[in-house]
Formats: structure tokens, sequence, C-alpha cells
């Protein structure tokens, strides 16, 4: 699984170009799974289990991370971008980017700090005065290597750190994606559907197609969630921490989950010797909020690994918290059953 | 990377400067031995060197003209550890004139018993509401080693942190790495050292990587007074245009070293350095300053009974970030820059 992730977390495939990561889980997947792609391009995939049942469930990770996308090419051969999903913009200046599919190497310029009037040396560059230099001079010689609406990543290799900790770009969510493709080409106790959606970072848009055609009864959306177990951050506001096991959330900014599905996630965690927690703090979202509302209703819940610094070239999460979560969902394939579903 | 970036032809200095860059120990202001001790290696095969009582890197050689001093510092920005948590998180200070504006979500490797990976730590928007504005000052940053308890154990208050990253080559021959302020200049120095070997010739030279440029230039002002030079070229790297900086205060990527024209440097080395420029074809700029050079230069100029110093910087851009950038043509001009003039003085001394 961590193989999984390490090159997962290394393909780029901001909201919209996932084809590259769709394309590398396909060919994990072999002959363990029915793949099919939708017209939006989110992967469907059909795993049979030892048993079949009337109930069908439906586990979610997101394939799409956030990022940058060209807009514009200026005389000089600068890139002019936006974000593509949430991005804080204090943390881009000075990051290196990797634009295209062909990764052409670049850097978030900055004015040197020498050059900065006091003002300016204490505040983030707006957002409408960053830039990528790719090392074009010009407009011309910037066209023959990217071009607008190429869409660019951090620049950042997957580091594993401390104890047992692995800091990556994108482990929202290629996380999820490496724990269900454990799932897949693995034997699973009932028939499952995985979804690997896109265009979560902007809207949980894959994942309302995904959610209509497969017609789950249950859903378990696979997720990482945002970690601020911080110095100086206290109580509720650490929402969750590393180390602490798979997150189970009861709320967050899209979806109220389901109460039973919920205890049940507990209850199963318990006897299984599993780690657990609830994020303290109602905030994020992720796929649910667009899948409990496909159709008639699904009854969904998440299980996220804790993240800190989501969004950031420099995401950290605890491979501990990875197995437990591949555990939880694993346990969660066994518990639910048919009855749950009313 | 997209085929037809790379350059062959600078394969030799890109790895150069990737070993003087990233590849080796600390080179933080006030500790640099990890990056002394590499460059001593690498001028060792050129000429005997050595590590003084500050730490400068001197080496010297004996032959033609006068004795020239060749001046690069070696010292790079970066933090200094002042408490390590129980949790392995670990709050730090300036060491030099770090960007604080580019540090969230930054890697970082930490110098303590042993190195070690951190990650400056950075709020997602989900719990900042995405409010943009102020950069965090160091009494908000922190520094996450993934450690817990047992950070304690490998690091203390002292300990120096770097801005970590690869190097890389980038479109138009240009090279992108950490610390290029200034081991671009120690790398240049070191490639011009190679061009007077390749012609068979040998000068009276002092080389000095001198420590403690960031923070004042010490390194410089003791490395000058053992070297007795009475004249000297400092190398340094100054700014490279990019959008926001006004036009007057920076020079062109690829279009030649800078040659200094200020108060502090003399003169006739200035026009000495543009003449022979000329002479051999190489491409350079100028760059005026009023008052001070803010490198090497003004320490090195008043050391001992004074020194004629020339100037000759590296256009570089996001200076005291992760990503400056040089052209390695630049870097590769320079050198030639210093060899011929070098050799020219050897032949007018004569």
């Amino acid at each position: 699984m961590l193989d999984d992730m390490l090159r997962l977390c290394s393909i780029p495939g901001v909201s919209g170009c996932e084809h590259a990561v769709r394309e590398y889980i396909v060919s994990a997947v072999g002959g363990c799974g029915a793949c099919s792609t939708d017209a939006l391009g989110n992967l469907i995939v059909f795993k049979k289990g030892k048993k079949s049942r009337q109930k069908k469930l439906m586990l979610a990770a997101h394939m799409d991370e956030v990022g940058l996308i060209v807009v514009y090419i200026t005389d000089e051969g600068f890139l002019k971008f936006t974000t593509v999903g949430g991005i804080v913009t204090g943390i881009l200046p000075g990051k290196r980017v990797l634009v295209g599919d062909g990764k052409v190497p670049g850097v978030i310029g900055i004015k040197p700090v020498h050059l900065a009037d006091k003002k300016e040396a204490s505040e983030v560059p707006g957002a409408d005065s960053l830039y990528i230099d790719i090392g074009a001079s010009s407009r011309e010689q910037a066209e023959k290597a990217v071009g607008v609406g190429d869409c660019a990543v951090f620049d950042s290799d997957p580091v594993e750190f401390g104890d047992g900790l692995l800091k990556a770009r994108a482990l929202d969510d290629r996380c999820g994606c490496a724990v269900l493709l454990d799932l897949i080409r693995s034997e699973i106790p009932y028939d499952t559907w995985f979804a690997f959606t896109v265009q979560e970072e902007i809207g949980l848009r894959g994942a309302s197609a995904a959610a209509f055609r497969i017609e789950p009864d249950f859903a378990v959306v696979v997720e990482t969630t945002t970690a601020a177990d911080l110095p100086g951050v206290e109580g509720e506001k650490r929402v969750c921490a590393l180390g602490g096991g798979a997150v189970v959330s009861f709320m967050d900014k899209t979806t109220l989950y389901d109460r039973k599905l919920y205890d049940m996630a507990f209850r199963l965690g318990k006897a299984e010797a599993i780690k657990m927690q609830t994020k303290t703090l109602v905030a994020g979202g992720n796929d649910a909020g667009s899948i409990h509302r496909s159709r008639g209703g699904v009854k969904t819940l998440t299980v996220s690994v804790p993240c800190r610094y989501l969004h950031s070239p420099a995401c950290v999460v605890s491979l501990s918290d990875v197995r437990e979560v591949r555990k939880l969902v694993y346990a969660l394939i066994g518990g639910m059953t048919d009855d749950q579903a009313h | 990377m997209k085929e037809g970036i790379r350059i062959k032809k600078y394969d030799k200095l890109e790895r150069l400067l990737g070993e003087l860059a990233c590849g080796c120990g600390c080179g933080v202001t006030g500790a640099e031995n990890g990056a002394a001790q590499a460059a001593a290696g690498i001028l060792s095969a050129l000429m005997p060197a050595q590590i003084d009582a500050l730490g400068n890197v001197r080496g010297e050689a004996e032959g033609e003209g006068p004795r020239i001093l060749l001046d690069a510092h070696i010292d790079s920005i970066g933090m200094v550890v002042t408490a390590v948590g129980e949790d392995g998180f670990l709050k730090a200070d300036k060491c030099g004139g770090v960007d604080i504006r580019v540090l969230p979500a930054s890697e970082v490797n930490v110098w303590g018993k042993e190195r070690l990976f951190g990650v400056i730590t950075s709020v997602p928007p989900h719990l900042s509401g995405d409010k943009d504005g102020q950069a965090p000052g160091f009494d908000q940053l922190t520094i996450d080693t993934g450690l817990g308890s047992r950070a304690k154990e490998l690091v203390e208050p002292g300990d120096r942190i770097s801005l970590a990253g690869k190097g890389m080559q980038m479109t138009g021959k240009l090279y992108c790495a950490p610390a290029l302020d200034d081991r671009a200049g120690v790398a240049c120095i070191l490639r011009c050292l190679e061009l007077l070997k390749k012609s068979g010739r040998s000068y009276n030279l002092s080389v000095l990587f001198s420590v403690q440029e960031e923070s004042g230039g010490s390194g410089a002002a003791v490395g000058a007074f053992s070297s007795q030079a009475e004249e000297g070229i400092s190398v340094d790297v100054s700014f490279a245009c990019a959008p926001g900086i006004p036009r007057e205060k920076c020079g062109e990527l690829g279009k030649g070293p800078m040659i200094g024209i200020a108060a502090p440097l003399d003169g006739e080395t200035g026009v000495r350095l543009r003449t022979t420029a000329k002479s051999k074809g190489i491409p350079y700029q100028l760059e005026a300053m009023g008052g001070k050079t803010g490198t090497n230069a003004d320490e090195l100029s008043v050391s001992g009974e004074g020194m004629k110093i020339g100037l000759i910087s590296i256009p570089l851009r996001n200076m005291h970030t992760a990503a400056e950038i040089v052209s390695l043509e630049d870097i590769e001009n320079a050198a030639a820059l210093m060899a011929a003039y070098i050799a020219e003085r050897g032949r007018n001394d004569a």
C-alpha cells in the first residue's frame, strides 16, 4: 500500500486533469476488478467478494488534487495562473511547480525581500501579482514548453520522516485511492463497488455522477481530513491528531452523517481493536456531500486519514493511521448488513 | 522533465553547483562547516587549501602576477533553533535575512545530531477561512520534525536549519536550487581555477570562501587580512530582473555577469574587467550602486591596509528562498572573465 501511495503522490492530477492518476489505477487493478470510465472521467471498479448481498456498497476516493492552471502568458514569458481548488495564497510564493503533462519545472517567483519595503516584507503578495517562472524569456519561448490551460502541481517528492510519517503532495486523496486499490487487490467478504472520482476539489462533482450510476444503498468515502494537532492549537480546534487512528466524522460542512452507521463504525472498530477518533470541529467537506443526496438518498459515512497542512506542497500523514483506515474500511465491508439500509 | 531543457555543455557545472548547494552538509551562517568541507575538498585538487580560525576556506597558489584575492561567501541564509518542544515541534529564528513570506509549507533540513527532515507548519484553507494578507512572524511558525519527544534527543537550541530543495535545470539554461547565494560564486571561482589550470600557467592567487557574509562579513575581514593580497575580486549574486522589480535595480538572466561600480569598489579594476570582457567577447552588464554594495567587497576593501577590490555579480532570481535561479551561462561567462582578467594581470606584471 505504501508503494502505491508513493507512486500515486508523484502523479499530477489537478481537478479536470485526472487522466494520469486514472491510468495508474487501472493498470494497478489489473485483473482484480472490472473497470469502466464514465463521461466525466470517474473510474468505477466492480469487485466480486466471497458473497453477494442484496444491498450495494460503494467505496469512494477522489483522484483529483488541488493545483494551479495557467490562464495567460506574458510577453516576457511568465505564466499567470489561478488556483484550482482551495489553496491559501500564503503558501505559494517561492514554491516550485511542474507545469503540464510535460512536467516543465517552474518557480512561483517573489520580489527579493531586500527590495521590498517594510509593508511588503511582512505581507503575503497579492494573488494577482504572482506568476510562474519557467525560465522562458519571451511568450514565444514559453509556448514551446507550455500553454494556456495547462495545469501545474507543486514539485514535492514523497519523503518518509520522523516517527513513521510521510510528507507528500496530493495525499488528499491519493491516501484514499491507495486504500481502495489495496482492498481491490485483496479478498473481500462481499461484492463491492469502488468509485475513483474526479473534480472533488472544485465542488464534489464527479461523485454525484458516480453515485447516480452505481446506485448504492450505502457509501463509505475514504478521505484525508485536516489535522491541526500543532503547538498553540488547543481543544476542539485540533480537529484530530496524527497517530490517533482512523477519523470517523459525525458532521462536516457538506454532510450530516447517518448516526447508525457512525455508531456501527465505532462498534466494529472496537471489536477489531482498530484505533479510531472523531473530528472535533465541523470543518471541511468531501464527496459524501454529493453522494448522500444521490437519487433517493444514500446512507453515507466518511473514514479519513488525519493529515496536517492539507492542500499544501508538504502534506503530512502518519502511515500507522493509513493502516488503521484500511482495517476499518475492510471491517465496514463485512459489517454493512441489508437491514441497516432501512 | 521535458526533453530539451538539459544542456549537456553545462552538466559538469550543474554537478558542481548541485554538490555545493544541496549535496553537502550544513552551510548556514555561523555553522558553515559542511559546505566549507565540501568546497575545501574540491579546491584542494587545484591548490593547497585549509580552514582558518573562523571557518573560512583558504587556498594559496604561487605563480605569475600580483597576488590577487578571489572571494565568494560559503554561508547561506537559514534559521537557528531556539526551542525544542516535547511534541517534536521546533521554534526557530532567522539566521541571515531569510524571507519569511516563503516559509509556510516549506521543507527544511534540521542540522541536529544528524540531518533531520522537517516541514514548516501552515494553516490549510479549511481552517484559515482563506484569510490572506499578513505573513506569519517567527512567533507563529514552528517546524514539524515528526519525532515527538525524541526530538529533544536529536536537536538542541543553536542547531541550524536550512531550506531544503533539489537542484534542477530549467528552460533557458537556468538552474534552480537553494543557497545559490553564494554557492554560485564559489562554483564560479572553482570553474575559473579549472580554466587557468587548463591554460597551463600558474598565478599568485589567494582563494577565500568566506563565512558569515549574511551576518555582516566577519569571514571576509579576517580572510583578507591573512591573504596579504593588495587586490582582489569578490563574486556574489545580485538581483535578476523579474516582475515587480524596478529595471534599474536588476540585471538580466543570461546576459552575462554584472560588473559593479560603487564607492567601495576600485574603479580601475572595474575598467580592466570591462576591457577584458570586451576583448574576449564575453557579455557583461553594469551594476551601479550608491554607497556600499551589500557584499563582502565592502569588508574586503577596508581590511588591513585596504585592498583594491572589484565586484562581479551573477544575476539571481528569488534571492533568499529555496528556489533561487541563476543562468549557467552567466556563471560560465563570469568564470571565463575572471580567468582572462587574471591572465592579463599576470602578463602586464611580468
